[in-house]
């Protein structure tokens, strides 16, 4: 992707509508209008807007500069994420969060773009009724995406210590690590991804697909929130809502002018939270199968702080530098990880002195984490009375829950291969702090009950499935829905099952291939 | 007759009870606060006193962090029902010693009115409790007070763990959209202005942090 040209600049910004510009109900007509500007809508919206089309993208959030980005992690969550970053599943409590902006995620992800090995697609296929869906098919999609964003291993030089310790771990304990492959062209190592990137170096949809999309003629509307999908026999004919004011979390105060945009066709992209509610809230639509919003899956995740001897700058270094695939096959990947200290801190153990004393370590700690491939622990997203924020079941089962103790052991013993002198594993019903590999034996233990593990889950997947069955998934595999001839979705909610590795890149490859088929049928 | 009488005193009694040991005696507010009132203020002061007392490993203690700013910042800006579940949290803390007094002379008292070895007794006794409930309670309280201590630019600093010193960076995004709330025409920048990614390279791991962080971390600016 180039930048923009002066004269694409000029017209482009002619395309784009913020809060301040509404100042009356309005109606619209499009080709295709795209409902949510995150990682897949914005890959959409520009691919059809390339071929031709005349596309809308649609998005609740405001777009953020660089100077409307929040240094405080914690206010940045409330200004960057529904429910203000505090968003939890019911059943296993577990903090989950979905981003309110232009760029969906990418603005605050960690920019990690993975593709799923060949054993996830094969089981995709095996199980759901899928022919077209394995690596043969979408590498094209992957690689025009990978070319598009500058998706690159993360270099050594803005690693960080905490990054290259985890890698020489690796090493001296003979598992295999490599460094992440991220869409950042340029980084600077700030380690602040999760706030927003402030050199730009990260290729969030803000700064990539959605200009380019603009370029290509493409409308992008921010500040509005689609209430309702409208329909017409098997066809959908537009969506309408009204327009938000930017942080107003859903106050009626903060609902203005109603919309209503016509299109010959619809592309869900709000979430695979968001997207089955918006299907809910819309009298039930594309759910004769019974299964909008159910199948919920997650990679729960666990992080554990090691603290070594002396000072490792964990400041600097890139977010998520370095990974290891190497556990896959027992159902987890390791990565390392980075956030504003305050948010990697509220889990440390103590009171009064002795928790200062934890948290002046900080300069000492390095976080490493898992995500386990949770395929047995479901839950179900549910519309919320009178709201469009959505109510997420989900349960932990005890299977996944080994898988999890498993990897927390692994993590402690990379820690202690590395030279941490202690860990802080963070786990209920164990001691706060281990100072030994054979001490942190205890991880992998039935002393850890599945409610002593502190996780957190931020993939989220399923709750409207892709299935060749009609009966049993939601959409088709060219994300058309089934019940539909017009409408399709276009986020993680179509995966089949969690693609055990961080799914941002293959739902951008499965919306590229999906744009080429719906540009086919317009 | 009497007994009546005898249920009106009775009722005013503990109507008196319930206002001087719940409600009445609250020290004023700090100024500047937009959420918080002054009981709530008081509880996070009480809390932040005895969870970060002076004289420990950190650049700040609780007091000198101004939790009650900085909670009230963050109260601010969460949706309404992030905030009353907050709020209902302390209000739960600052009055379950009325009802659950531990063997503190006094503690049959809110908990802002306790000695601060019975404020922490109290937060022992709820990070230990054997109810998951009441470890939750607890866990949340910390969390909120540790996300407003350990983010003042202050305690940041001091740890070396600030935002580095970075010019924002004008790629296509800031070319293309205003700052939140503002109108396009407020777009300051040109083509011209967009930022060379290439030419800025690594950050220093020891370099120049945030100008803001740095302020705060020097001598006397503990409040800012």
């Amino acid at each position: 992707m180039s930048a923009l040209t002066a004269e694409q600049v000029e017209g482009a910004r002619d395309r784009v509508r913020v809060f301040a510009q509404y100042d009356h109900a309005f109606e619209e007509k499009a080709d295709v209008v795209v409902v949510g500007s995150g990682p897949c809508g914005s890959v959409a919206a520009y691919e059809l807007a390339a071929a031709g089309h005349d596309v809308i993208l649609l998005e609740e959030g405001p777009p953020f500069t660089t100077r409307d980005l929040e240094l405080d992690g914690n206010l940045s969550m409330t200004r960057t994420m529904r429910e203000g970053g505090l968003r939890m599943t019911r059943g296993t409590t577990m903090p989950t969060m979905q981003a309110i902006a232009l760029g969906g995620g990418s603005l605050v992800n960690s920019a990690i773009c993975v593709r799923p090995p060949d054993a996830v697609f094969e089981r995709w296929a095996t199980r759901y009724d899928l022919d077209r869906t394995d690596r043969a098919n979408l590498d094209p999609h992957f690689d025009a995406v990978a070319e598009f964003l500058g998706i690159a291993p993360t270099p050594d030089e803005v690693q960080g210590k905490r990054n290259l310790l985890f890698r020489d771990a690796c090493a001296s304990m003979g598992v295999s690590s490599e460094p992440i492959e991220r869409n950042v062209r340029h980084c600077r190592g700030s380690g602040e991804c999760f706030t927003g990137c402030r050199s730009r170096a990260k290729q969030s949809m803000d700064v990539s697909y959605v200009p380019a999309a603009l370029a290509q003629g493409a409308r992008v509307l921010t500040s509005v929130q689609v209430q309702e999908i409208r329909r017409s026999g098997r066809r959908v004919t537009g969506v309408s809502g009204q327009v938000v004011a930017p942080f107003s979390h859903g106050r009626p105060s903060g609902r203005s002018h109603a919309f209503r945009i016509e299109a010959k066709a619809v592309v869900l992209a709000a979430g695979c939270t968001a997207t089955p509610v918006l299907l809910q809230h819309s009298d039930d639509l594309a759910n004769a199968s019974g299964q909008v919003g159910r199948n919920l899956q997650f990679h729960p995740g666990v992080a554990m702080a090691g603290v070594f001897p002396e000072t490792i700058d964990p400041q600097f270094g890139a977010t998520q530098g370095y990974q290891s695939l190497a556990f896959l096959d027992e159902g987890f990947k390791l990565e390392t990880l980075w956030a504003p200290p305050p948010l990697l801190a509220i889990r440390f153990p103590g009171i009064g002195a002795d928790l200062q004393a934890r948290l002046a370590e900080l300069p000492q700690i390095a976080i490493w984490d898992a995500i386990a491939s949770a395929n047995r622990s479901l839950g179900r997203v549910r519309k919320r009375f009178r709201s469009l924020d959505p109510i997420l079941e989900w349960r932990l089962h005890p299977d996944d829950a080994q898988i999890l103790r498993r990897a927390m052991h692994v993590i402690a013993q990379l820690f202690f291969a590395a030279g941490a002198r202690k860990i802080l594993p963070g786990v209920g019903g164990i001691p706060d702090s281990l100072g030994s590999a054979e001490e942190a034996a205890i991880l992998d233990s039935p002393a850890v009950k599945p409610s002593g593990l502190v996780i957190g889950g931020n993939h989220v997947f399923c709750t409207t499935r892709m299935h060749g069955d009609p009966t049993r998934g939601v959409v088709d595999e060219d994300g058309r829905c089934h019940d539909l001839e017009n409408l399709y979705i276009a986020d993680t909610g179509i995966f089949p099952q969690c693609p055990s590795v961080n799914p941002m890149f293959t739902g951008m490859a499965l919306a590229r291939r999906q744009a080429e088929v719906l540009s086919s049928r317009l | 007759m009497l007994t009546g009488l005898l249920l009106v005193v009775l009722a005013a009694g503990l109507a008196v009870f319930v206002h001087r040991r719940a409600l009445a005696g609250y020290p004023p507010a700090p100024a500047g606060l937009a959420i918080l009132h002054r009981g709530e203020a008081a509880f996070v002061q009480s809390v932040a006193e005895v969870l970060f007392p002076g004289g420990g490993a950190m650049p700040l203690s609780g007091a000198e962090a101004q939790l009650a700013h900085s909670i009230d910042r963050h109260l601010a800006a969460l949706p309404r029902a992030q905030r009353v579940q907050i709020r209902l949290l302390f209000f739960a803390i600052e009055h379950a010693t009325l009802l659950m007094p531990g063997n503190e002379p006094g503690g049959r008292r809110r908990y802002s009115s306790l000695s601060a070895a019975a404020r922490v007794s109290l937060l022992e006794r709820l990070s230990n409790h054997r109810r998951g409930l009441f470890r939750l309670l607890f866990t949340a309280l910390r969390s909120v007070f540790v996300l407003g201590y350990l983010g003042h630019p202050g305690n940041l600093h001091g740890l070396g763990l600030a935002p580095f010193e970075i010019e924002p960076a004008v790629s296509d995004a800031e070319l293309l959209f205003p700052r939140v709330g503002a109108l396009p025409s407020s777009i300051p920048h040109t083509p011209d202005d967009r930022t060379d990614p290439a030419s800025r390279g690594p950050l220093d791991p020891h370099g120049p942090r945030h100008r803001a962080y740095a302020r705060a971390g020097q001598p006397g600016r503990a409040g800012s």
